[in-house]
Order: C-alpha cells, then sequence, then structure tokens
C-alpha cells in the first residue's frame, strides 16, 4: 500500500488543517519582521515627515518625494556608484573566490590553516575592513605609499592621496571590498568544488584531456550552481554597500563615493527626513528586486 | 505553564520598578563622550545625591564625536525612548531636537528666558532658546583656539601675527630656520569633520561677513566665502598647511601638535590640557593662546561650540530632571568644572573666581576670545546644512572641487534649507 501523495494529504480536510495551523505562527512571523515593515515603508514614502518639523510636514504628498527623486542629482550619483561598485565587486571576487577555492581544494597535508586563512576576512567585521584599509592607504602614515615608494614610485607622485582623489578613492574602495567578500565566495565555491565526482578527472585524463580542458569543460559547469548562488548572495550585498565607504571616506572626497545606502542614511538619520529616506529606500529596494528578477529568471531557465 | 510563568514574571518585574519608584527617582543621563569628561559630570551628579537623598543618577556615555553622538541620539530620541531623562548635546542641535518635539520646554520649571537666560553668555543664551523656549540650558563653553609654540617664536624673534597673511609669513620664516621638513606651519581641520564647518566660517567671518542673519536666513558672501578657502589652498601651496590637509580630523591636530610638528594649530579647548598634561606631550610648557587672526581689514572671529543639558520629552520624571538640570547649568558646577577640567565656563563672571584664575590662569585670555565668539548656523535643518559645508569644504581642500565651485554649491544647497 503506497502512502498517499503530498497533494492527496493536502485535499484530506483534516489534513489541510492542520497544515495551515502549524504555518501560521511561521506566517504571522515574517508579516511582523518582512511584510510589516516594508509597506510601512512604502506608505512612509507618501509622506513629508521631516521629523524637525516645517510647514507642510506630517502631511501626505503623494508622489511628490518620488518626482524629488527623479530629480535628484545626489540620488542619480549614488545610484551610479553603487552600480559601479556593484558591477566591478562582484565579478571581481569571483575571480578572486574562484583562485581562492581552487588553492584551498588542493591535497594539502594540513587542511586547517588553509581554510583559517580563508574564512578570516569573512569573519571580520566590515567596518574594522574599512577602517583597517583607510589607514593603508593614508597619505602619511599608510603602507601602500611606503611600498610605492619603496619600489621606486611605480610612476605615481610621490605621497599620493589616495582617498582624496574621487577615481583612486572608487579604486581603493572597490579593492577593500573585493578583498573582504571573495573569502565569502571562496567558501562557497570550495563546497561546490567538493562536490564534483574525482572520477570525472579520472576518465578525462584517461581520454587525454590537459588540465586546462578538465577545469573548462569539467569544474565550470559542474560549479555553476554554486556560482550563480554565490552571485545572488554576492549581488545584493553589493547593492546594499554601506560600511566600507562609511569608514574609508564617508562618501568623499565630495560625494563621489557614495552609495544608495549611505544616502538613505544620511537623509533619514543625519537630516530626519523620514519620507524622502523611505521613497529613497523603496527604490532601492527596487533595484534589488529587478536585479533578483534577472538572476532568478536565469536558474528558471536552467 | 509556560504562560503563567511569563505573566507571573512581568508582575514581579511591575512591582519591583513601582516599588523602586516609591522610593527613589532614577534619573539617567547621557553625558557625551571623553572629551565631555563624564568623570567630572559624575562627582558633580554625586554632590547632587547626597544633597537630594531621593535622587538616583545614572550615566551613560558614548560617541567619541559630536557627529556619532547625533546618530545615537537621534535614533533613541526617534523612538520616543523613555529610559533617558536628560541629554547632553552640542551647541548645533537644541534647535534641531526641539523642532522635532524631543526636548522638554523648560520654561515651567526655570523660569522665562529673560531671566533664566540673563546670567549666560549670548551666545548660549540665544542658542539654546527657540520660539521663547527655553530648549536646553548650557553645561559647559568651548571655542576654536588658536594654539602656537611660544618658544618657536621666540627663537626666530616672530610677534603674534594678527592676521592670516601674517601668520603664514611667521610660519614659512619659522619652517625655513628650522630646517625640518615635518614641521607644519598651521594644522586645521580638513577632513569632512563638524570642525570642517568651523573651517569653513573662520577666514570667512574674518572679513566681517554673516553667515546667516537673526532669523536663520542665509546671507551668504559668495566673493568672500571663495577669498576665504583660497586663503587655506594659498597657504597649502605655500607649504604652510599640509597637502594632505582634507584628511585631517580633530585628533590629528592634536597629535601632530602633541608630538612638536605644528607651529599654529587650530582647536577647541579641550586641546589646552592634553598639551600640558599628556605624558607623550612635547611641547608641555610650550605652548601660548592667542586670538584667531583675522583678514586685512575685518575683525577676529571664532567658532563657538559648547554642550547643553536637556531634558527629555518623553522623560518619566521631569520635573526631577529638570531640577537636576538647573543644577548642572548653575555657576557653581560652572566654577567646578573649569577648575577640575579646565572646561570653559558659560556664564562670563565664573572667569573671574579667584578659584578658577588660580587654577587654569589662561582662562583669563580665554575669555575675551568666547565672548567674540560666533554661533554656526542656528537651524531646526542643521544636519544638512553641516553636512553640506563641511562635504563641500572637504572636497574644495582636497581638490577636486574649485572654490567658485564649492560656494555655488553651498549656496544652491541651503537656499532651500535656510530660508
Amino acid at each position: 500500500m503506497a502512502t498517499p501523495s503530498l497533494i492527496e494529504r493536502a485535499r484530506d480536510p483534516s489534513e489541510r488543517t492542520l497544515a495551515i495551523l502549524l504555518l501560521a505562527p511561521a506566517f504571522a512571523l515574517l508579516a511582523l519582521i518582512v511584510v510589516y515593515p516594508i509597506g510601512k515603508l512604502i506608505w512612509n514614502s507618501f509622506f513629508d515627515l521631516r521629523l524637525s518639523g516645517g510647514s507642510g510636514a506630517f502631511k501626505f504628498v503623494g508622489l511628490l518625494n518620488y518626482e524629488d527623486v527623479l530629480k535628484d542629482k545626489d540620488f542619480w550619483n549614488a545610484t551610479k556608484n553603487t552600480v559601479l561598485i556593484t558591477l566591478i565587486t562582484v565579478p571581481g571576487a569571483l575571480v578572486v573566490g574562484l583562485g581562492l577555492a581552487l588553492l584551498a581544494n588542493l591535497p594539502f597535508r594540513r587542511r586547517w590553516p588553509v581554510r583559517l586563512a580563508l574564512l578570516l576576512p569573512w569573519a571580520l567585521p566590515l567596518s574594522f575592513a574599512g577602517l583597517i584599509f583607510a589607514w593603508f592607504f593614508h597619505t602619511e602614515y599608510g603602507v601602500v605609499n611606503d611600498v610605492v615608494r619603496r619600489l621606486g614610485g611605480l610612476g605615481f607622485e610621490p605621497q599620493t592621496m589616495w582617498l582624496l582623489k574621487p577615481n583612486y578613492a572608487f579604486a581603493a574602495i572597490c579593492l577593500t571590498i573585493i578583498w573582504k567578500t571573495s573569502s565569502f565566495m571562496a567558501l562557497i565555491l570550495l563546497a561546490g568544488l567538493q562536490m564534483i565526482p574525482r572520477s570525472l578527472y579520472e576518465a578525462a585524463e584517461v581520454d587525454g584531456a590537459s588540465r586546462w580542458q578538465q577545469f573548462w569543460q569539467i569544474t565550470i559547469p559542474m560549479l555553476m550552481p554554486s556560482i550563480v548562488v554565490a552571485l545572488i548572495f554576492r549581488t545584493i550585498t553589493a547593492l546594499q554597500t554601506f560600511d566600507i565607504p562609511y569608514t574609508m571616506t564617508k562618501g568623499g572626497p565630495g560625494n563621489a563615493t557614495e552609495t544608495l545606502a549611505m544616502l538613505i542614511h544620511k537623509t533619514t538619520i543625519d537630516y530626519l527626513d523620514v519620507g524622502y529616506g523611505s521613497t529613497l529606500a523603496v527604490c532601492m529596494f527596487l533595484l534589488s528586486l529587478c536585479v533578483t528578477a534577472v538572476y532568478l529568471r536565469r536558474i528558471g531557465k536552467e | 505553564m509556560k504562560r503563567r510563568f511569563l505573566l507571573g514574571t512581568l508582575a514581579l518585574v511591575a512591582g519591583l520598578a513601582s516599588g523602586a519608584a516609591d522610593a527613589q527617582t532614577t534619573l539617567r543621563v547621557f553625558s557625551g563622550g571623553a572629551n565631555q569628561r563624564p568623570d567630572l559630570m559624575r562627582k558633580l551628579f554625586d554632590q547632587y545625591q547626597a544633597a537630594n537623598p531621593g535622587v538616583k543618577i545614572d550615566i551613560e556615555t558614548g560617541g567619541a564625536t559630536s557627529e556619532l553622538q547625533r546618530q545615537y541620539l537621534s535614533t533613541v530620541l526617534n523612538a520616543k525612548d523613555a529610559a533617558i531623562d536628560i541629554y547632553m548635546i552640542d551647541i548645533v542641535n537644541p534647535a534641531q531636537y526641539f523642532g522635532a518635539g524631543w526636548l522638554e520646554p523648560l520654561n515651567a520649571y526655570v523660569g522665562e528666558p529673560a531671566s533664566a537666560m540673563k546670567p549666560y553668555l549670548p551666545a548660549y543664551a540665544q542658542a539654546n532658546v527657540i520660539n521663547g523656549k527655553i530648549a536646553a540650558m548650557p553645561a559647559f563653553a568651548d571655542a576654536m583656539f588658536m594654539y602656537y609654540r611660544r618658544d618657536l617664536l621666540e627663537k626666530h624673534g616672530v610677534a603674534e601675527p594678527k592676521t592670516w597673511d601674517e601668520l603664514s609669513a611667521a610660519a614659512q620664516k619659522i619652517q625655513k630656520a628650522e630646517g625640518d621638513p615635518n614641521l607644519q606651519g598651521l594644522s586645521i581641520q580638513g577632513a569632512p569633520i563638524e570642525g570642517a564647518v568651523c573651517t569653513f566660517l573662520l577666514p570667512y567671518w574674518s572679513q566681517g561677513k554673516d553667515f546667516n542673519d537673526a532669523n536663520g536666513r542665509m546671507t551668504l558672501d559668495k566673493g568672500a566665502a571663495v577669498k576665504g578657502l583660497n586663503q587655506w589652498l594659498g597657504m597649502v601651496d605655500a607649504g604652510v598647511i599640509k597637502k594632505n590637509v582634507a584628511e585631517v580630523k580633530t585628533p590629528d591636530t592634536v597629535n601632530e601638535f602633541k608630538a612638536g610638528q605644528v607651529v599654529f594649530a587650530i582647536n577647541w579647548g579641550f586641546a589646552w590640557d592634553r598639551f600640558k598634561d599628556d605624558k607623550d606631550s612635547k611641547v608641555a610648557g610650550k605652548v601660548g593662546v592667542m586670538p584667531l587672526p583675522a583678514m586685512a581689514g575685518g575683525k577676529s572671529a571664532t567658532c563657538v561650540g559648547g554642550w547643553q543639558w536637556a531634558v527629555s520629552a518623553f522623560s518619566r520624571h521631569k520635573p526631577e530632571a529638570a531640577k537636576l538640570v538647573q543644577f548642572m547649568a548653575s555657576a557653581n558646577a560652572g566654577k567646578f568644572l573649569a577648575a577640575e577640567g579646565s572646561l570653559l565656563p558659560t556664564i562670563p563672571s565664573v572667569y573671574a573666581e579667584p578659584e578658577v584664575v588660580k587654577a587654569v590662569p589662561w582662562f583669563k585670555d580665554a575669555a575675551a576670545v568666547v565672548l567674540a565668539g560666533r554661533s554656526r548656523p542656528l537651524s531646526e535643518r542643521y544636519g544638512e546644512v553641516s553636512d553640506t559645508i563641511r562635504t563641500t569644504t572637504s572636497a574644495v581642500l582636497a581638490r577636486t572641487k574649485k572654490p567658485e565651485e564649492g560656494v555655488a554649491e553651498i549656496e544652491s544647497r541651503l537656499a532651500r534649507v535656510m530660508r
């Protein structure tokens, strides 16, 4: 006698009630901590909620905040920076992370020092990483300028002000983010690498495939599901980049390295403009949603 | 079973809390960061507790800088948290916090502004009264001072400079004669921190210009603002100010001056004790204080800072809290803070008190500086005012923006905010 399938059991009224009862607490919790805040955020974005008062404060303004966002140069600047950081650091971390994962997957006699080295940057809080790298890039006290000087200048002017020039500051931030996040990439990819059966490589060797061919024909295709998962996670966190630029440059010089999350924080916490801050947050939410949808469609196709 | 246990615990906690309230009022005070000397505040609180047995005072500290404290307090107050009764806040914050309805007006407890605020220096009497309501009471004063190496000026026969150009020339003369490539002529704060607002305003004000009128409306003279920023950039080009000035924060100036690497330094009042008392200070006994230079034809002006005591609008013990605030803002408390921690008094007569003169002789010079001090723009939207000025000033000093561009940006952004 076969056990009833899930669908058959769901049709049974008594089972259905039980299922709903069992799921209800989880849904209630989810509604409380996810649906309610997002709903409230969207609701707030239709109001003028400048906490420090002023005429017209605490009134419904319809889509006015959204009109302002479209005309807001700071918003477009922050969006550009956020997208650029994502486009640079996500592939960057993938390449470095893959390299690290392949390295860690080599048959070391002792694996734990390698694994530990891989874990450490990931375990470090983001703001620590930002503060440490800010010291590295400091004009006078930083190790970067010292190394550059010892190597004969490398074509840079002496005492380059890394964090005070827009392009250098941007590059320094991207480098820090790649350093910080590639270990997370490497961990996921390492798990994927270890799931690839050895027999595939043995068979390929029998057929005379080179190491290079093995990498492209076996490793990469077998690793694809892990790569996609790592990319989704990393892309979403990259769109929310805050800690590292905040601690390294505070968005400076000017607002050359200000990201969307920083602009939202500034508007809400420093300017106490909760309505406009919510509108910016909704826009950032939509951006994340679009990017996630693209990934999910790709996965769906596969 | 579990629920009954929970209810039982709640009842017990509630019972304890109300029981405690009958016997004693506990006031929780946010007392700023280390530079606001919570250790000395604790001593004053102990005095108050001894005189008022029904009151117990808990202290909470946090945030090393004014910006960090502002972020923390904005979060706590926005959540209408009743846990903290009294806040120590920066002079730039009463307008914003009072506008947001976070501070209890103190008129009902301390009297009307005309009498209650009369003893204090004008800058503090003005900053703490908003639309006729007392939003906070002054704790202690602060101002930007010009510190200098008296030994070096004497050694090279240089008089105290009266204008920025004279200062630049004096610094260059000393730098050249000393021949030390690490010796900076002048140290100012160019990083996008609160101090950079003063860095923008000092050379502007010293041309006799106002940034805002009495109603908080902006009265920016663009030409003068550009001239002020160019004054700094000219000194960077001359090697008087170091070229990475846009990275310099308040502690950097203090540490570099302490290490003997700076001839002139602009910094807050707390720096004096660091130069004089710190074990790693190489300049103890060699430091002088003078009024800030002016632009040729202008007049000396400095940026006042300072800290205030405010009662939370969400406090459950407002009368008790207001009474404590009154004590902390009194002349006696001011005298104690001046003598023990060289914190500048907000009441002019305290500067002349014999105990104070004996403990901190330099206060006789300081009084004039603080009295001539000017407030940063008082605005309900000070967060935006400060952010715009400091970010732009820092970008100009980093030379990613021309002074003309920076000033135009300040004007266009603040035209909407300060009207």
